[in-house]
């Protein structure tokens, strides 16, 4: 388990934002989220208070949990499973998805999104676009302009967050 | 009173979303042992927080699609972005309505404000001054300052400083926020309400608010706006009622944008020049101690903000929320600044328009990025 836990965090580490789009697709068709996130939160709370002090990185360690507990669900239900244990294969299902059904939510998710960055104050917009669209750094962000890579920041985590709450409404 | 439920639900939810939103930006890069604890901390004080922390892991892996869907070039969205600041704000129709999408103020305000808003149903109670209605979800009412420069904050989070013989009429309803200046000196930090602009009206002009603080002086010989700070705009309007207003066409009818610092003369027919403001003078009547008692450090820097262009911003609401006592000189914020940089784990933070007051283990982050 223990070294299972090392590699997770390695592989997510490296594929962080896919893995967990890919789990958290997985979870929205063959489980329903509410229950992972309580068993989540319950294995959260089950931790001891010397584990945690030795918790390297408590956000792979929440995605593992979550990524051991979808795999583990989906053995129950002997559906699919996660394929072995190789890593090196899931991270080859993680770069061919093959649910079309998730494909077409993904998508009109993708253009809500996209709706909802466009209607952000030019600023966040911005930055926004910048970042995740030209991949540019905070810094080159902050140079183009002319505020401090703290309020890049600071914008970044506005927009998110705006955006966040209004795809809530659709939820 | 279930609106106001309802609207605290909403204000719990959005905190979270911001949390979770800063957890996950945080881990960027590695993360201090500190903020290792907090972050174990802050998922298991909830199940909401957990998945809300999914939920924005998942926006986060459809950002680089969503934000690809951007037509505009990135010179383009700098231009934009450029033109947003400070001075022209609401680029004709539509602009209005968008603005409020985007919270200016950040979490602390809406932290404080939620204060606010308790603190207000007991001022209603305790005034007993004009009169007071509530219909479908309308308020309306008059206050009017006494003996004494008197504080008073209004159901939005709204804290108004009103002069001796000073009147103001405070009409809100679910579309709009709008105050009428009617005789004397007010000075207006506006809450924020991301639903419903703030229309303060002077004599024939109206003052539109973006999230700041301003006063109004109303005199025989003409009235003076003077923005503290953040920005106002003046509209021409012909009925100041303001009864039939369209808020969506507002924008086309500004005749000046201010930003803090400044100051206009409002004549019956037309506006004088911008010209930069003594704040000191703007705000000498205002009492010159703030005395406070089991007060929020969010309330009290608020207090502070009416006297300097240079605003105290709490970033941490456990700091805000935090009470305490104590007699200031008002003109001093550095002082109160200092004061709070004693207090455990508080570090404050100049920067060129404003004092910012966070955490100890925030700063750490902030100086690891830099």
């Amino acid at each position: 388990m223990r070294e299972k836990h090392g590699a997770w965090s390695a592989l997510f580490a490296e594929k962080g934002a896919m893995l967990s789009k890919y789990f958290l697709r997985r979870v929205a068709h063959r489980w329903d989220a509410q229950d992972l996130v309580q068993e989540v939160y319950l294995r959260l709370l089950r931790i001891e208070p010397d584990d945690a002090a030795n918790i390297r990185s408590p956000e792979a360690y929440l995605f593992t949990v979550a990524a051991n507990l979808v795999k583990e669900h989906a053995v129950l239900r002997q559906q699919q499973p996660l394929g072995s244990d190789e890593l090196e294969q899931v991270v080859e299902q993680l770069a061919a998805p093959a649910n079309p059904e998730a494909d077409m939510d993904s998508r009109l998710r993708q253009e809500r999104l996209g709706a909802l960055i466009d209607r952000l104050s030019p600023k966040c917009k911005a930055v926004l676009v910048m970042h995740y669209r030209d991949e540019m750094s905070y810094r080159e962000i902050a140079e183009r302009m002319s505020i401090s890579t703290n309020m890049v920041k600071k914008y970044i985590v506005k927009g998110l967050a705006a955006c966040r709450q209004r795809m809530a409404d659709y939820e | 009173m279930s609106d106001s439920t309802q609207f605290d639900a909403a204000r719990q939810a959005r905190r979270i979303t911001e949390q979770a939103v800063s957890w996950y930006i945080e881990q960027q890069e590695p993360l201090t042992e500190r903020q290792r604890v907090a972050f174990l901390h802050w998922l298991r004080a909830s199940p909401r927080h957990v998945a809300e922390y999914f939920a924005v892991a998942q926006m986060h892996g459809d950002l680089k699609a969503a934000a690809s869907l951007q037509a505009l070039t990135s010179d383009a969205l700098v231009e934009q972005a450029a033109r947003d600041n400070p001075v022209i704000m609401f680029p004709g129709m539509g602009g209005v309505m968008r603005k409020p999408d985007e919270p200016r103020t950040g979490r602390v305000r809406r932290v404080v404000m939620a204060m606010a808003g308790l603190a207000a149903a007991v001022i209603m109670a305790w005034l007993g001054v004009g009169y007071w209605r509530s219909t479908d979800g309308r308020v309306q009412q008059s206050y009017a300052g006494d003996a004494s420069v008197r504080s008073v904050t209004l159901p939005d989070g709204t804290l108004v400083q009103l002069d001796r013989d000073s009147l103001i009429d405070v009409h809100f309803d679910g579309r709009l926020r709008r105050i009428e200046v009617v005789r004397g000196n007010a000075l207006f930090d506006v809450g924020k309400d991301t639903k419903r602009p703030m229309l303060v009206s002077v004599g024939g002009h109206v003052l539109q608010d973006i999230g700041t603080v301003f006063d109004v002086r109303r005199e025989s010989s003409g009235d003076t706006l003077t923005v503290i700070s953040g920005r106002v705009r003046v509209l021409n309007v012909p009925d100041t009622s303001l009864k039939g207003v369209d808020v969506t066409s507002l924008g086309s009818d500004a005749v000046a944008d201010l930003t803090a610092g400044q100051q206009i003369s409002l004549g019956k027919a037309e506006i004088g020049a911008k010209r930069p403001a003594q704040i000191a003078q703007v705000t000498a009547w205002l009492p010159a101690d703030i005395r406070f008692q089991h007060e929020t450090i969010g309330n009290v820097a608020r207090r502070f903000n009416a006297y300097t262009i240079k605003p105290l911003v709490i970033e941490n609401e456990h700091i805000a929320s935090e009470r305490i006592s104590g007699i200031f000189h008002a003109n001093n914020p550095q002082a109160f600044a200092a004061y709070l940089a004693t207090l455990p784990d508080v570090r404050v933070i100049e920067e060129s328009d404003r004092v910012r007051i966070v955490a100890s283990n925030q700063t750490e982050t902030k100086a690891s990025r830099l």
